[in-house]
């Protein structure tokens, strides 16, 4: 298979690339590391005419210590893997990363687009033929959704690794707009609908990602199921994050999906339930059940649904176990 | 242990493979590498439906866009192929209907591949929909809308076997024992997707380049197709990334691409795709097997009755091959004295199979070593000496008239038993964790050729010259296995000269005498035969040239090698030799129907113990090892044979834990490497696995040296299996041996406990 033809952009500082956006509107696209772009290019689920690089930005690399952490979007998830800092201050966020796909890979996707990830579904990733085929998918081209038929929501899965794992730290983004440029908690940014799955308008880039010096020293664990030890995208993905007073008891705590939904979330109820606890069976079965209830897979990946409801609660009870007693 | 085997100077050392460097160095030229000037880029427009009359196919538009420079449809050449002579059912483009999603339709030749691209997108096809055939029972009750119009119910082929007194046996049986076993299809996986480069010549024959197992069936199919003469079709291999079987029959574009270059007289290269070589795929089919085993009271096998349905997809292919080596090659590892079989070949609106690693036998030998743990559990037998109670007892012929040589199975099982520490462990790990045994058997080539006939099916040339090297001219194809480097060592070994004096020239129908291809792990038996013959009629050649030469001038005979060399040359100038091998009449099998397939003059074996370990919680099992023991006759190059068996073994574990062909609707849902998930370096389908050679000495083979490629893969799903079923109490018996599937057992099995 073929790229499409396009010209590539490539913007030196922020405001070109911003204005770039402008003034292609509708048809550019901004490409970070490219990993999930290239494929979905060739398989022409794009085929925009510009194509912005973000790679000649050194504004957006790098990792920046100071009250909390700023990570530049275009900062490698392998950077974020291999960082000390990071696995010090947020764990979990260094076991999402270095669960991402493989090493290859690591060094070339990026934090950004790991965030900003397409949504996923078996009937959408497949070439021109294929879906032509099945008549297309909502999703693109088509007005049938394959996997609930009938239904007019798009349920193609997120399946970015770092995202829960920064919804249960609390993280915030920031974006930069030709109007003005904002900074909004990660657990806003998606919508949940798995066709326009991110509020990012055509004009904005996701520039940093923001975490507070509050979730800094939180334990964590993240959780990834995946069929293959390496390569895959996540089929179900838990993050939970702890703060534990000395005596074991939970100060503060989160827990995020991934891979479940069209959209990463934090489990609702699950904070509430988390402070002031102490670990015991009871609270892992109510934690698995108000995953259980966020959670809504479909037969959108080689897993079937029922499996990946049974793994998530698996996976959630064994994720607070393991930070808690990490 | 020695550096060669005792008594050689090359047999028996590892040896890299003669492109081994460039292969890792990036130098080695593939298909899709070359290219030619005035070459152009062929493109395959693919059905979109699975089963419809093409009713008009409008190619107008697409041959007058600027830059395309051919667009041909399946009429303008209409004769049909097929790798079996008794199943030439395909055209290369679909001349009258398509048969499944992703069959072809049109092709084009252009400047660059968007252009090609662009063309196919101006190709206008009407089509007539049929009803569409995806699941084999359902397909075999199909009284209209048939896949081919001469196969009535959609079946291609049909065998019914039986052999000695089968319903006597089951009736004096201590226990007998019914189940069926299912495995979904799956692919090769190869790493170099298949390309072929053609290219019309300016005296009207043409050459082809492609990456091809059989560059000879490619040279007769090219030739039957386009209408030509076969000797104005020169066929080259170049260097191979893999084929497993996908590449052992001609592939739509090998034909698409010399179509193409005879339109518009010049070079055409089409590469494949991954989703293209997922829609070819031509591997292992998908298979029910219904299976019946009887035993004494010691758990001694008195009959076996197997029923099988293959799906085959939409064309013949191997097909009644694939069905003979699941029925025929029953009776090639274990002692059964009365067999019955019946095998359906069932053609669907699907991709065709084909041969893949271990060809027709490994999902049979899923569920017959499935079974005989079942059986062995049941009559409170180990596992290992039910296996010991049942061998065969060589030199000896099947019921079935297989001849059976060379049998170095029980010391497999030893080798293994003791590696394992199946004895001091077995029964006394926690739960959980487990261990299970299998075996396994190949052919070693087929006795019989796919064109019945008595010639050789290799045939090699030995030519001494006076730069002092041998060279090799052999039609051998090496595809990854190490072929070339095998005939360089026996060829050195025979002649008592370095390696490296012997060069060779392999795989072009141009040069080289005819080899039928690397299939069945027929080369190192055959070639490697005719090499050696080659080698020695040479040696012989070249001391009574030398000695003739010598006597007419009256000087003493020569004694040393490269001094009868010299002398030998100087008196003829070159020196030739030629060596063939044919297998025995006695190896060729009996006369029923099916009795063509499995025969082979050698066949090689198996053992392999799995440990694995399951999580309860989530179903998940971790394989932590495999000892694998392989009776390979003599490893001619120990290397070559201990990669083989992981390899066998790696891609064994990734049918048994993850890789399947997944249908919704017709719809083949994962046609890409990272949907279809052959194993990563890291998997729970990658474990440590340590090889162990075991050498029968085959009284027939090349030094004694018989099949390794292939044999040890079947073993690998079984054993796994068995293992599972050790750790945690549950038997799964379909295809791939997933957590969601151990873990609803798990929970039926609680279920019923309770």
């Amino acid at each position: 298979m073929t790229l499409p033809e396009f010209t590539l952009l490539r913007p030196r500082n922020l405001p070109e690339a911003i204005d770039s956006l402008d003034r292609h509107r509708g048809d550019i696209q901004v490409i970070a590391g490219g990993t999930d772009l290239v494929p979905s290019l060739k398989q022409r689920l794009f085929a925009p005419r510009y194509l912005l690089d973000l790679k000649p930005i050194r504004d957006l690399r790098g990792i920046r210590n100071g009250h909390g952490l700023t990570i530049g979007a275009m900062t490698t998830v392998g950077a974020i893997a291999d960082s000390p800092l990071v696995a010090e201050k947020f764990p979990v966020l260094a076991a999402a990363a270095a669960a991402i796909a493989s090493p290859v890979l690591r060094t070339t996707g990026t934090l950004g687009g790991n965030l900003c990830l397409d949504t996923r579904c078996l009937w959408y990733n497949q070439s021109p033929f294929w879906r032509a085929s099945c008549g297309f998918c909502l999703k693109k081209d088509g007005k049938v959704c394959h996997v609930a038929p009938g239904g007019e929501k798009c349920w193609a899965v997120f399946s970015g690794d770092t995202a829960p794992a920064l919804l249960a730290l609390g993280a915030e983004i920031e974006i930069a707009s030709p109007r003005a440029s904002r900074r909004l908690p990660l657990a806003d940014f998606y919508t949940g609908d798995g066709m326009a799955r991110i509020k990012l308008a055509g004009d904005e880039i996701l520039t940093r990602v923001h975490l507070p010096e509050s979730s800094a020293g939180l334990r964590g664990a993240y959780f990834k199921y995946r069929l293959r030890g390496s390569i895959d995208y996540p089929l179900a993905g838990v993050a939970v994050a702890l703060d534990l007073a000395p005596d074991g008891t939970c100060r503060r705590g989160a827990l995020a999906v991934t891979a479940l939904n069209p959209k990463p979330q934090l489990i609702p109820g699950a904070e509430a339930a988390l402070r002031g606890s102490r670990l015991s069976d009871d609270l892992l079965d109510r934690l698995a059940e108000l995953t259980n209830r966020a959670i809504k897979p479909l037969s959108t990946s080689a897993s079937t649904p029922d499996y990946r409801r049974h793994i998530a609660r698996v996976f959630v009870r064994r994720a607070v176990r393991q930070a808690w007693q990490a | 242990m020695p550096e060669t085997a005792p008594g050689f100077a090359v047999i028996g050392k590892s040896a890299p493979m003669l492109d081994g460097k460039a292969r890792v160095s990036g130098l080695a030229v593939y298909t899709a590498d070359m290219t030619l000037p005035g070459m152009l880029y062929g493109k395959v427009l693919h059905s979109t439906v699975p089963h419809a009359r093409i009713v008009r196919i409008d190619t107008s538009r697409a041959g007058a866009l600027p830059g395309v420079h051919a667009v041909v449809v399946g009429n303008e050449f209409p004769n049909r192929y097929g790798i079996l002579p008794i199943g030439h059912d395909e055209a290369a483009i679909a001349v009258d209907k398509v048969r499944y999603i992703g069959d072809n339709v049109a092709a084009v030749a252009a400047d660059t591949e968007a252009i090609a691209d662009e063309a196919l997108r101006l190709v206008q096809v009407e089509y007539a929909p049929l009803r569409a055939w995806f699941d084999a029972e359902e397909s075999m009750r199909a009284e209209r809308d048939l896949i081919h119009d001469d196969r009535p119910h959609n079946i291609e082929k049909h065998y019914s076997h039986n052999f000695g007194d089968v319903d006597t046996a089951f009736a004096r049986a201590h226990l007998v024992r019914e189940d069926r076993f299912r495995c979904p299809a799956v692919t090769h996986a190869a790493m170099e997707p298949h390309a072929t480069l053609a290219a019309m010549q300016i005296d009207g024959g043409i050459t082809v380049w492609s990456s091809t197992q059989v560059p000879y069936y490619l040279q007769r199919t090219i030739a039957n197709v386009l209408e030509m003469p076969e000797s104005a079709v020169r066929v080259i291999k170049p260097a191979v990334g893999g084929g497993f079987g996908g590449k052992s029959e001609v592939c739509p574009l090998e034909v698409i691409a010399a179509m193409l270059s005879k339109k518009c007289g010049r070079p055409v290269r089409i590469t494949y795709s991954r989703e293209e070589v997922f829609f070819t795929h031509r591997g292992r089919p998908s298979q029910i097997v219904d299976l019946k085993t009887g035993v004494d009271r010691d758990g001694k096998i008195l009959a076996v009755a197997a029923a099988t349905i293959q799906d085959g997809g939409a064309f013949c292919g191997y097909g009644p091959v694939t069905v003979l080596y699941s029925g025929n090659l029953l009776a090639g590892i274990y002692q059964i004295e009365n067999l019955r079989y019946d095998g359906f070949r069932v053609l669907t609106n699907k991709p065709s199979c084909g041969a893949m690693r271990g060809h027709g036998t490994v999902n049979m030998r899923f569920a017959f070593e499935s079974q005989l743990d079942m059986i062995a559990s049941q009559l409170g037998i180990d596992p290992v000496e039910m296996r010991r109670r049942n061998l065969l007892k060589p030199p000896c012929f099947t019921v079935n008239n297989l001849r059976v040589t060379s049998y170095g199975f029980p010391e497999c099982i030893d080798r293994v038993v003791e590696a394992s520490g199946w004895r001091e462990r077995k029964g006394k790990m926690p739960r959980g964790r487990g261990l299970g045994v299998a075996g396994s058997h190949y052919v070693t080539g087929a006795a019989n050729p796919i064109n019945r006939s008595d010639m050789p099916h290799s045939s090699v040339t030995l030519k001494a010259d006076r730069d002092g090297a041998f060279t090799i001219y052999s039609g051998a194809s090496d595809i990854g296995q190490g072929c070339d480097v095998m005939q360089v060592m026996i060829v050195a070994e025979v002649l008592g000269v370095d390696p490296s004096r012997v060069r060779l020239v392999a795989a072009d129908t141009g040069t080289t005498p005819v080899d039928l291809g690397s299939y069945s792990s027929r080369v190192t038996f055959m070639c490697g035969n005719a090499a050696k013959r080659a080698a020695e009629e040479l040696k012989k050649e070249i001391y009574r040239v030398s000695a003739e030469a010598q006597k007419a001038s009256g000087k003493p005979i020569p004694q040393n090698f490269d001094e009868a060399l010299r002398l030998a040359l100087e008196a003829s100038g070159v020196i030739v030799a030629h060596g063939h091998y044919a297998p025995p009449e006695a190896a060729r099998g009996g006369h029923f129907k099916g009795a063509g397939v499995g025969p082979s003059p050698s066949y090689s074996y198996s053992a392999q113990v799995a440990e694995v370990v399951v999580d309860e919680e989530t179903g998940e099992v971790r394989i932590e090892k495999i000892w694998a023991a392989h009776d390979c006759g003599r490893a001619l190059n120990p290397v070559a044979v201990e990669g083989q068996v992981i390899g066998s073994v790696s891609m064994g574990l990734g049918q048994a834990l993850q890789e399947e062909m997944i249908w919704r609707n017709g719809f083949l849902m994962n046609p890409g490497l990272l949907e279809y998930r052959s194993p990563a370096s890291c998997d729970a389908a990658s474990p440590d696995i340590e090889s162990f050679i075991v050498e029968s000495i085959d009284p027939e083979g090349p030094f004694g040296a018989k099949e390794a490629s292939e044999g040890s893969l079947a073993a690998s799903i079984p054993a796994v299996a068995n293992a599972i079923y050790d750790a945690v109490g549950v038997r799964i018996m379909e295809l791939p041996l997933t957590p969601e599937k151990i873990l609803r057992a798990l929970k039926q099995k609680k279920k019923a406990a309770a």
